[in-house]
């Protein structure tokens, strides 16, 4: 076998950063020389580049020049995008959706219909049918998010050109975007597909592009921005989240930015100006005067060199080193300069650095939740990602569930994305998938909110709708929220969330519930490995981008020995599967595995 | 002695504020006091809360979205409550809420964050490394403990950062455990110290806290079962029931209503009225089933948001980010009534701006002081003027 003892060239490693070092602060952002490219470099490259490899891979990346490998994780030309298979749950009269049930059921008695429903002319609970379409839609786009979001780990899982996906998962996070409150998979999805399309571009492009987004519009509130009334959602985020960052710019930029974004807007799925709502006159915006439009605003800010340097330092604490000394940020704005703000050129230069593999800046990060989910798999050697645990289920126990940020500044990096639970929980994902729970209850098909379940079976013992949608089991004093719920008569809201419901799982397809495919006894045979203490070392190196303590691995062989009742790993094929499975999980379950 | 009997007698007495600092602190024997703060994240509109029925300026500056006097909750001459408030207004009945007017600080910054960030350290505009619970707790025991804090949550507020402590942070409880399948367990780790990268050796201290403390979280989330209506969404107040009803040694507990949830900047009236009934129906909830359960006499709520909405609403029946804000303590212990100078409605600031009257410190300082028993200063860096919030 190939025993490639990666600990001592690290050593050596750690002796050539420490020569290389300069004595100044300045980041060694000199291109790396081919001669020190090994595998220990390319180990490191896939783990930030992409969502790492496997032993192969990494074999073949380090037999490549540094640029070739670099390169490697870029989608070569205009690779097209390939479509999403939709379920087709869209009916006409569903967008504009209404921001609110008590906004849809005005909207019905006031015109007569809403959602491409009519209200019922006589009779009981008129406005039932809109009620159930409002919750309909709402549970349909928030199933098919989940299949957009699968089918994107998908992507991230085979992808020939990772660095694609993961750039996406960068600006999702950096523009992010719910779909709770967007409330339509169509515009989450559009917005994804610019991530993954043009996440490598100009990062000007970039900006105004997502400044003209379907999902961002609506999710910032810029869609009811005007003219009599400025709305400053949008305005502020853009300079305190998407560029320049907080203090360098006052509240009245907010308000005069906010003015020039006013009459932006969204008509179904396309951006429109609303002339008669825009803010024509003269605005005065970080020392400039004139009569900016939307545009004009986005490109005074991307000629700030605040800009520069946020964007550039974001890029460099995600994927190099979160600890970025602040003396070094205007180093890596002028980086960015001089690749002309295009993000694919400078990060290509980031990763080419010597910098880049400075002990310092190797095995000490903290992977996100996805980023663990997705490599595990990989170096699992998975074709797919499994239906069972479900990927969106599990990335949100761990905190990260995808097209579901919790603010509008997306997720929180580096030591927040590790607490006392949600190390367990790391854990215990690694467990889920190496022995499928078979109690797995597919949430697409099973709702989330238990009670609509009760609703239905109360209807179906022959309740009346008023007493089968009553909340049960309550002692003293009833609280307001479940007092309002029913105060309407012309429809039952518990009726209609329980209708949504059914209407929903009708009509989005299901995702696959496939378990784990994998041989870990095969993958052990083909890299000819005979004791223990062998597959301990190939996995540390398949899995760990840090050193393992020696008492630990040497507790880990002995396990293993212990499972499989002998040392001769082949003498035991016949069993060794779930030894290996124990064995591999309570490895996997070590603090020092969440460090890529 | 019984903790109960023991507040009768003291109350009796002389008056829980009438005793030295660390009235609580110094009975060994008896429960500790305990705050639990509750965080409305998104900047909740105070005004549309708490409404100045009586003043006109009010309605001048929400003609749409001002509520009108016959559909707000009765508080007094001058005041009512959104209908959405129900739970609180039912603790104010009971003279069991606090209300503090125009709560703010100086230069208010309108970034959700750079103000939360503010509110959880304590310090605005030059921030802090730990948070302002997290020092709480740092003063109250120097020795490292793992029960000290409790944040549920998917991640760590800054508010609990401490620098002697871990804090505890789970959200489910149930899942608060590393699966041992088959008994399977390494054993003691860590032998060789090797000196690994900060974020390892983070790391490694989480994993040692975590064990310890994850079964005692799980055995009182199991142990607890209420008939208590806490409403839809009660933000997680019924699993900090939970440990203490099951008896943890944890003062200081941080649960939010998430995600931003109150940024209202269009179409507010019905959407915040949902999400303050939760808050409220969850808040009301919890003290009840404190009271049930005989816990109600050490519990601390305090209720804050990291700014308040601007005065006049947008033309998106919404109001855009303010400055100062009420807050709410609520609980047996607490007083109830008015505090602090409600902030003038026409004499506004900072562009349509309530001027704040209350340094948001102030009640950090009374319940620091006067309920935990801790020298404010201590933790806040300066002395605040304190509000007669217990009785």
């Amino acid at each position: 076998m190939n025993q490639l003892n990666w600990l001592s060239r690290l050593s050596i490693a750690v002796c050539m950063g420490v020569t290389a070092l300069n004595a100044a602060a300045e980041l060694d952002l000199r291109n790396i020389e081919s001669e020190v490219w090994s595998e220990l470099h390319a180990r490191h490259l896939a783990s930030r580049a992409g969502f790492g490899a496997n032993s192969e891979e990494m074999e073949r990346l380090a037999r490549m020049s540094p640029k070739k490998a670099v390169a490697s994780f870029y989608p070569t030309g205009r690779t097209k995008l390939e479509p999403f298979p939709h379920s087709g749950i869209f009916d006409e009269g569903l967008d504009p959706f209404p921001p609110s049930r008590p906004a849809t059921t005005a909207l019905a008695k006031q015109q007569g219909h809403a959602l491409g429903v009519q209200v019922k002319p006589a009779g009981n609970r008129p406005l039932q049918g809109v009620v159930n379409k409002f919750f309909y839609w709402l549970r349909a786009s928030r199933l098919e998010t989940d299949r957009v979001t699968y089918w994107w780990a998908e992507k991230m899982l085979n992808s020939q050109a990772p660095l694609q996906e993961k750039m996406a998962l960068f600006w999702h996070g950096h523009f992010a975007t719910n779909e709770d409150k967007v409330r339509d998979y169509r515009k989450m999805l559009v917005q994804l597909q610019l991530f993954r399309g043009e996440g490598l571009g100009d990062f000007d492009e970039l900006l105004h592009r997502v400044a003209k987004d379907p999902a961002m519009l609506v999710f910032l509130d810029a869609g009811v921005n005007t003219k009599d009334s400025p709305n400053e959602n949008f305005a502020r985020e853009i300079m305190e989240l998407f560029t320049m960052g907080v203090g360098h710019y006052t509240e009245r930029d907010v308000q005069e930015a906010a003015r020039a974004f006013t009459g932006w807007n969204v008509d179904q799925m396309q951006f429109k100006v609303v002339s008669a709502d825009h803010d024509g006159d003269e605005k005065a915006f970080l020392g400039e005067r004139g009569r900016f439009a939307g545009e004009d605003v986005i490109d005074i800010i991307m000629q700030r060199p605040a800009t520069h340097q946020h964007i550039a330092a974001k890029l460099y604490r995600y994927f190099v080193n979160e600890d970025l000394d602040d003396a070094d940020v205007p180093q890596l704005g002028r980086f960015f300069a001089e690749h002309d703000f295009n993000i694919g050129d400078y990060l290509q230069g980031l990763f080419l650095s010597r910098d880049f593999y400075q002990p310092v800046n190797v095995g000490s990060r903290i992977k996100g939740p996805v980023e663990l989910v997705i490599s595990t798999y990989r170096q699992m050697e998975l074709a797919d990602v499994p239906g069972v645990p479900d990927f969106n289920v599990v990335s949100g126990s761990l905190g990260q569930r995808l097209l579901h940020p919790p603010t509008v500044a997306g997720w929180s990096r580096g030591r927040s994305w590790i607490t006392p639970s949600l190390l367990f929980e790391r854990g215990n994902f690694v467990l889920d998938v190496l022995f499928p729970d078979i109690g797995f209850v597919p949430p697409d098909r099973y709702p989330f909110t238990g009670e609509v379940v009760n609703v239905q079976d109360r209807l179906r013992q022959g309740m009346s709708i008023s007493a089968a949608t009553k909340p049960t089991g309550v002692a003293g004093a009833m609280s307001a929220s479940n007092m309002l719920a029913d105060r309407d008569e012309d429809f039952n809201t518990r009726l209609g969330s329980m209708r949504g419901w059914q209407m929903a799982i009708e009509r989005v397809v299901p995702i696959p519930r496939d378990t784990v495919q994998l041989s870990l006894y095969s993958q052990i045979t083909r890299h000819e490995l005979a004791t223990p203490e062998e597959v301990v070392d190939f996995w540390q190196e398949q899995y760990f981008s840090v050193r393992l303590q020696k008492s630990d691995k040497a507790a880990l062989a002995n396990r293993l020995r212990e499972e499989l009742g002998t040392s001769d790993i082949q003498s035991a094929s016949s069993y060794a599967e779930e030894g290996l499975r124990k064995v591999l999980h309570l490895m996997l379950s070590l603090p020092e595995y969440q460090l890529g | 002695m019984n903790r109960r009997k023991l507040i009768k007698s003291t109350a009796s007495l002389v008056g829980l504020n009438m005793l030295p600092h660390g009235a609580w602190a110094k009975h060994p024997d008896g429960d500790q006091p305990i705050l639990v703060v509750v965080e409305l994240s998104g900047g909740n509109d105070g005004l549309n809360s708490v409404v100045p029925y009586a003043d006109d300026a009010y309605y001048q500056a929400r003609p749409t979205i001002g509520i009108k006097p016959q559909d707000l909750l009765s508080l007094d001459d001058h005041y009512g409550m959104n209908p959405g408030m129900l739970g609180l207004q039912r603790l104010w009945q009971d003279n069991n809420l606090a209300i503090v007017h125009g709560c703010g600080y100086e230069r208010p910054s309108y970034s959700h964050f750079t103000s939360m960030a503010y509110w959880h350290t304590g310090v605005p505009h030059r921030g802090n490394e730990f948070g302002w619970l997290g020092r709480v707790a740092d003063e109250l025991a120097h020795e490292r403990r793992d029960d000290m804090l409790v944040n549920i949550g998917s991640q760590q507020s800054l508010a609990v950062k401490s620098g002697h402590h871990t804090p505890l942070v789970f959200d489910d409880p149930s899942r608060f455990q590393r699966s041992r399948w088959m008994g399977n367990e390494l054993g003691e780790q860590g032998g060789d110290d090797t000196p690994g990268s900060p974020n390892h050796t983070y790391l490694t201290n989480v994993d040692r806290s975590a064990q310890v403390s994850a079964a005692r979280i799980r055995q009182a989330w199991d142990g607890y079962k209420t008939d208590i209506d806490y409403g839809v969404a009660p933000m997680d107040l019924p699993k900090v029931a939970a440990c203490i009803d099951a008896g943890m040694d944890t003062q200081l507990y941080h649960v939010s209503f998430r995600n931003n949830s109150f940024d209202t900047h269009v179409q507010q009236p019905a959407l915040h009225r949902r999400l303050l009934s939760y808050a409220c129906d969850g808040i009301h909830g919890f003290i009840k089933d404190l009271e049930k359960r005989g816990h109600a006499q050490r519990v601390a709520v305090l209720v804050f948001s990291e700014f308040g909405r601007r005065v006049p609403e947008n033309a998106n029946l919404g109001t855009d980010h303010g400055s100062a804000n009420v807050m709410f303590v609520a609980g047996h212990p607490v007083a109830g009534g008015h505090f602090g100078k409600a902030p003038s409605l026409t004499e506004l600031v900072d562009g349509d701006n309530l001027a704040y009257t209350t340094d948001f410190r102030q009640v950090y300082a009374t319940l620091i002081e006067d309920w935990l028993g801790v020298q404010s200063a201590n933790v806040l860096g300066q002395p605040f003027d304190r509000l007669g919030l217990f009785s």
